[in-house]
């Protein structure tokens, strides 16, 4: 490798880490609570089958999950202002990486609550328990359990779905390496240098995601 | 082992870094000519330089002279539409031989690519929203917010005039950017502005100052190897100068002649 290049990918090492934390990172925490947010409300009110917003629901699902993710960000940044919706292009990005992702989780949630055994909430009511109370203390905690990894998986993929902001104007780490590029000309260094730094952050979130796994089997025993 | 794994992914990753200057015994020029054809980068959304008319073919300023010059080489061209991003990578990569697709010369790419004679002087101009009545001209650009591609040699001509650049990928992207007064302004090429304008003339945006912009080189690979085709290059680009093929090409493709430095 010569001279030219590592000091380069020195040089902009700092720079590319720092729109990593600063962007990318706290993109990805208020996009997975949104995310997380809108999963559960959705997977709820399918879960419970209440007429009306449960056909919403469906809705939001089938329109989010058949339309890719560069047109949502395109429609919510160039299109809105349209209808006089001007949105910044961090909270356009934030708001609809949450969404998107919302809907996958959803399923995801759906799929461990469905999980449960009937039995359960058959015997939550026969105690006297309200739904939200059953879903509280009964349901939603063993789903939790099973939708874990799942939705660790969600938050590793949003991590690097974060870059897709570059295309709406949000300068984040991905976009950082290309306006670099664009001065230097060292594409494959850079980009490998910002992969480098993606696979860090996702590295420490498998980490988490381990201990948090390990946390929850300790928690309700193995039968559930 | 986790460790183990992690170290072996990153040097696989690393491995092309140092094996950038692997050796190759014939000339590019004889490799081409082996080869029978010419490999050439272009980005074929970019009007009037390199786009699809309205048979879906491949054509622009670029595109035609690209393939004359495959021609005077004695070869048939072969366009690889790639995007911007890819383009000059593949060049120094290898992957392509050739970018036909109005780059720019500047003295940061020197370093990396060896440029032919240039064989076009294209204009910028800077253009803002057409209610904006406080940017004239450059050097109203100070604490202002611009908008451009990453890769654009005007986004730094911004940034060194003390704006701030918000980057999108496109000319589309920008202009809206511009239209929904996310940003103040954008210096672009001269000849895209116009066919923007054309496309869209209810646009509200307007051109506020015309300046030269980079001579339009071909950047090719740097090296022993390629010494002999920038030779060809610029005896083709002479020969092309002298019987008006430039001249004519610029009028078909710009409206007005180019191919001389103001």
């Amino acid at each position: 490798m010569n001279e030219r290049l590592w000091s380069i990918l020195v040089e902009s090492f700092p720079k590319l880490l720092g729109y990593g934390i600063r962007v990318t990172v706290p993109l990805t925490v208020f996009s997975f609570s949104i995310a997380l947010a809108v999963a559960l409300l959705v997977a709820l009110i399918q879960y419970a089958k209440v007429r009306g917003l449960q056909q919403i629901c469906r809705f939001y699902i089938w329109i989010t999950r058949g339309t890719p993710l560069l047109v949502q960000l395109y429609i919510v940044f160039f299109g809105l202002p349209s209808l006089g919706i001007k949105l910044p292009a961090f909270t356009a990005a934030m708001l609809v990486l949450g969404f998107n992702e919302g809907a996958y989780m959803s399923e995801t949630i759906r799929g461990a609550l469905e999980g449960v055994s009937r039995g359960q909430i058959e015997a939550g009511y026969c105690v006297g328990l309200t739904f939200p109370k059953i879903m509280w203390h009964i349901a939603l905690p063993q789903a939790f359990r099973t939708a874990f990894p799942a939705l660790g998986n969600s938050m590793i993929s949003m991590l690097k779905e974060t870059s897709m902001a570059a295309t709406i104007s949000v300068m984040e780490m991905f976009r950082q390496a290309q306006v670099i590029n664009g001065r230097v000309y060292e594409s494959l260094g850079l980009y490998l240098e910002v992969a480098l730094i993606y696979l860090l952050f996702c590295t420490f979130l498998t980490f988490l995601q381990r201990r948090g796994e390990k946390r929850l089997s300790g928690y309700g025993g193995k039968n559930s | 082992m986790k460790k183990a794994f992690v170290i072996l992914l990153v040097s696989l990753c690393l491995l092309p870094l140092f094996a950038a200057g692997s050796k190759e015994e014939s000339t590019a020029l004889d490799t081409i000519k082996t080869r029978g054809t010419l490999r050439i980068a272009t980005e074929g959304n970019w009007t009037p330089w390199t786009y699809h008319d309205a048979a879906d073919r491949l054509t622009g300023f670029d595109v035609e002279l690209g393939a004359l010059l495959a021609e005077s080489l004695g070869v048939k061209p072969e366009f690889n539409e790639v995007p911007w991003e890819s383009i000059l990578v593949g060049v120094e990569q290898n992957v392509f031989d050739i970018a036909c697709n109005g780059v720019g010369y500047t003295a940061e790419r020197a370093e990396k690519f060896y440029f032919s004679d240039p064989y076009l002087y294209t204009e910028a101009v800077l253009v803002v929203r057409n209610d904006n009545d406080a940017i004239k001209s450059l050097d109203d650009l100070k604490g202002r917010k611009t908008s451009n591609s990453p890769n654009s040699t005007y986004a730094q001509l911004a940034e060194n005039l003390g704006a701030s650049v918000d980057y999108v990928d496109t000319l589309g992207e920008t202009m809206m950017m511009i239209e929904q007064g996310r940003v103040d302004a954008t210096i672009n090429a001269k000849g895209s502005v116009e066919s923007y304008l054309a496309e869209h003339p209810e646009a509200r945006i307007k051109v506020v100052q015309t300046f030269p912009g980079e001579p339009v080189c071909y950047p090719i690979r740097k090296g022993e190897q390629t010494d002999s085709l920038l030779e060809a290059i610029n005896s083709f680009l002479a020969q092309a100068r002298a019987d008006g093929t430039l001249t004519n090409l610029s009028v078909k493709y710009f409206g007005t002649d180019l191919s001389k430095a103001e």
